[in-house]
């Protein structure tokens, strides 16, 4: 079962993707901050992090560019309420990017993508 | 003593005496007036003067020197009167030409001015003349300017002209501007190409008149030491005047004058009254030619202010756009979060609602309403993100191939087939990716509903003059203009047709940012769209 790390400020949207995302069959950990998703990651390993771009008065970029550095082998999938970020160079180093829907559909298509990808750098011992 | 001479008689007749002639009956009867006007040039007189010394009167010889004295005294007189005839004539024709040239500021007009004083009969009479400009830049004196005849036939012409229209010498010059100049310059252009002297050749005849400021008169230029033969040979005569234009003590230019055709000699008297000539020119040149620089920075400070205002506005457009995104922005942040909380939470209960269960439609109303709201906030925003067009050189086809990717699933899924044919080199298009994109993608999706069987939707590029431009053509739909035209007009009621907002927010994103967006029906069936991308930075707005 894939591991999942979902960093949202709205803890109605945590509870959305953790109920949505578990009947896809993953493990779901939820943050609210950056503060919460680093002692989450110190705690455990995770295949995929769902990331909102902005975080009350932080900023997903931010903790994209930590994660980047600090857990290069996790895959980072942005999740933001604006479409603009698509464009924005520093997204660009997510692996991908959903704009935020009450239809989950295409995060779960990004997540299945993502973890496929993975998987297949995996097997090919990349 | 018999005298020959009436000079004794008080009234004489007609013919009596030799110098009086009709228009001089009053001398008749004035005996004082005839002989101080008359006698002193009459024979008659002289033949009394002598038999009266022949005389041996005393009082003879005296009489003889006064009168010798008084002839030289007239003489002079007269030579008085004649030099200040002249040089009423002169000042006469200064202050014209200080008019003339006071009153203009075109460099043109002070030129012709100029030339046509020194040659005209009425001026200084020269044949012909020469003016070279200082460069200072190229750091060279150069021709710019000739007037006169090249030969003889030509000089009868011209001279016979002038004298059968008496014109004033602004009327001449403005003649000579109008008619003359370019004609002038070509006919001496090999010899204006040819004089070209550096400023600093200090050797130089033309400098060394330009360096002592006064004027040069060259006599015999083919054997003067002074004089380079090269010089002397392109102005292909042996006298000839050098006179300095100086104004504020800067090498304004200089003027070259001659009698090539009649030969006249220059004369002292000439030179002096071109010297006094040369400064009102010097300087209405170069004022003509600070006035001219003036007007080119003039020019150049408005256009820099009307860039300045443009920029001004720009800022304070930019700060109200900045504005509208930041509330936008805030928007979506805010509405976004509720309206996906909302529309997946009604999901996931859809999910676990069996279809037996009445509630089943409520929720769906919530998922539906929920979703058409998403996308109202999706064109809002995008409609904000067009207020800052970010444009650069773009591939096409890798703009057409991305937006078919992103819409790939939603055209599976409602049962679509595309295609896409590019035409081969084609060249970039300067565009908002980003927009031009979102515009793409709505077009691609705008076939809410296909009514026929025909679901494909073809999509071709081409380059069409000085720009490409993206045909897509949806084969399932079929309407008629009036309805399309209805629904790229915003905000107009297109729930029945089945397209939202997003058609007619590309049409004023795309026209916005100048770039033609046509939705055509098709003559049979489907519908049409065009895109014309611009190829080049210019052609938006």
């Amino acid at each position: 079962m894939s591991r999942l790390l979902v960093v949202d400020d709205e803890a109605n949207i945590r509870l959305l993707y953790s109920e949505e995302l578990a009947d896809e069959g993953y493990e779901v950990v939820t943050a609210g901050s950056i503060v919460e998703a680093t002692e989450k990651l110190q705690l455990g390993t995770f295949d995929l992090a769902v990331l909102d771009i902005k975080l009350k008065n932080e900023s997903g970029i931010e903790l994209l560019q930590q994660l980047v550095k600090e857990h290069h082998d996790l895959p980072v999938i942005l999740c933001s309420a604006f479409s603009c970020y698509k464009d924005d160079f520093s997204s660009w180093l997510a692996d991908g990017y959903v704009v935020k829907s009450g239809d989950l559909t295409e995060l779960k298509h990004e997540i299945a993508r993502v973890l496929a990808k993975k998987a297949q750098k995996a097997n090919a011992g990349l | 003593m018999d005298w020959e001479c009436c000079w004794d008689r008080d009234v004489i007749e007609m013919g009596d005496c030799p110098n009086i002639h009709e228009g001089d009956e009053d001398l008749l009867a004035s005996r004082r007036r005839r002989i101080l006007e008359k006698c002193s040039d009459c024979e008659k007189f002289r033949r009394d003067l002598g038999r009266f010394n022949d005389s041996g009167h005393p009082l003879a010889s005296v009489l003889d020197l006064v009168h010798g004295e008084y002839q030289r005294q007239r003489n002079q007189i007269h030579s008085l009167v004649s030099f200040l005839d002249n040089k009423t004539i002169e000042i006469r024709f200064m202050h014209e030409l200080g008019v003339v040239l006071q009153s203009s500021v075109d460099l043109e007009e002070v030129l012709s001015v100029a030339l046509t004083a020194i040659t005209a009969g009425k001026g200084f009479g020269m044949n012909r003349a020469f003016l070279l400009l200082a460069d200072r830049e190229a750091g060279l004196l150069k021709g710019y300017l000739a007037i006169g005849p090249r030969n003889l036939e030509e000089a009868s012409q011209t001279w016979n002209e002038i004298l059968s229209n008496d014109m004033d010498l602004k009327t001449l010059a403005q003649n000579f501007r109008l008619n003359k100049l370019s004609t002038e310059r070509a006919k001496f252009h090999d010899i204006l190409e040819q004089l070209k002297v550096p400023l600093s050749h200090h050797e130089h005849i033309a400098i060394k008149a330009l360096d002592s400021k006064h004027p040069l008169l060259i006599e015999d230029a083919f054997h003067h030491p002074d004089v380079d033969p090269n010089f002397a040979a392109q102005l292909g005569v042996d006298t000839f005047l050098l006179m300095p234009l100086i104004s504020r003590n800067r090498r304004v230019g200089l003027i070259i004058a001659d009698n090539c055709i009649t030969h006249r000699s220059i004369t002292d008297e000439d030179m002096h009254s071109l010297e006094t000539f040369s400064f009102p020119v010097a300087f209405a040149i170069e004022r003509a030619s600070l006035y001219d620089k003036l007007q080119i920075e003039l020019s150049r400070a408005t256009e820099a202010g009307k860039k300045l205002k443009e920029q001004q506005e720009l800022i304070v457009r930019m700060e109200s756009m900045a504005l509208v995104g930041r509330i936008t922005s805030s928007i979506a942040h805010s509405v976004r979060n509720p309206l996906m909380i909302i529309g997946g939470f009604a999901r996931s209960i859809l999910k676990n609602t069996p279809s037996s269960d009445p509630k089943r439609d409520f929720i769906e109303s919530i998922v539906s309403e929920t979703q058409q709201l998403e996308g109202v906030l999706d064109e809002i925003l995008n409609y904000s993100d067009s207020l800052y067009p970010t444009r650069d050189f773009w591939d096409v086809t890798q703009l057409i191939e991305t937006a078919l990717r992103d819409t790939a699933d939603v055209l599976m899924m409602r049962g679509y087939a595309s295609g896409y044919s590019p035409e081969h080199d084609l060249p970039a298009v300067y565009i908002d990716f980003k927009q031009i994109s979102y515009c793409l993608r709505t077009v691609l999706q705008s076939d809410i509903d296909g009514m026929g069987d025909d679901r494909t939707i073809a999509v071709s590029s081409y380059r069409n003059g000085e720009s490409v431009v993206i045909r897509i053509e949806d084969r399932s739909r079929t309407l008629s203009q009036a309805e399309l035209d209805h629904i790229l007009v915003p905000f107009s009621e297109t729930r029945d047709l089945g397209a939202g907002l997003g058609l007619a927010l590309c049409k004023t994103i795309l026209e916005k940012q100048g770039i033609p967006f046509e939705a055509r029906a098709g003559t049979e069936a489907g519908v049409i769209y065009t895109i014309t991308l611009p190829t080049h930075k210019e052609e938006q707005q």
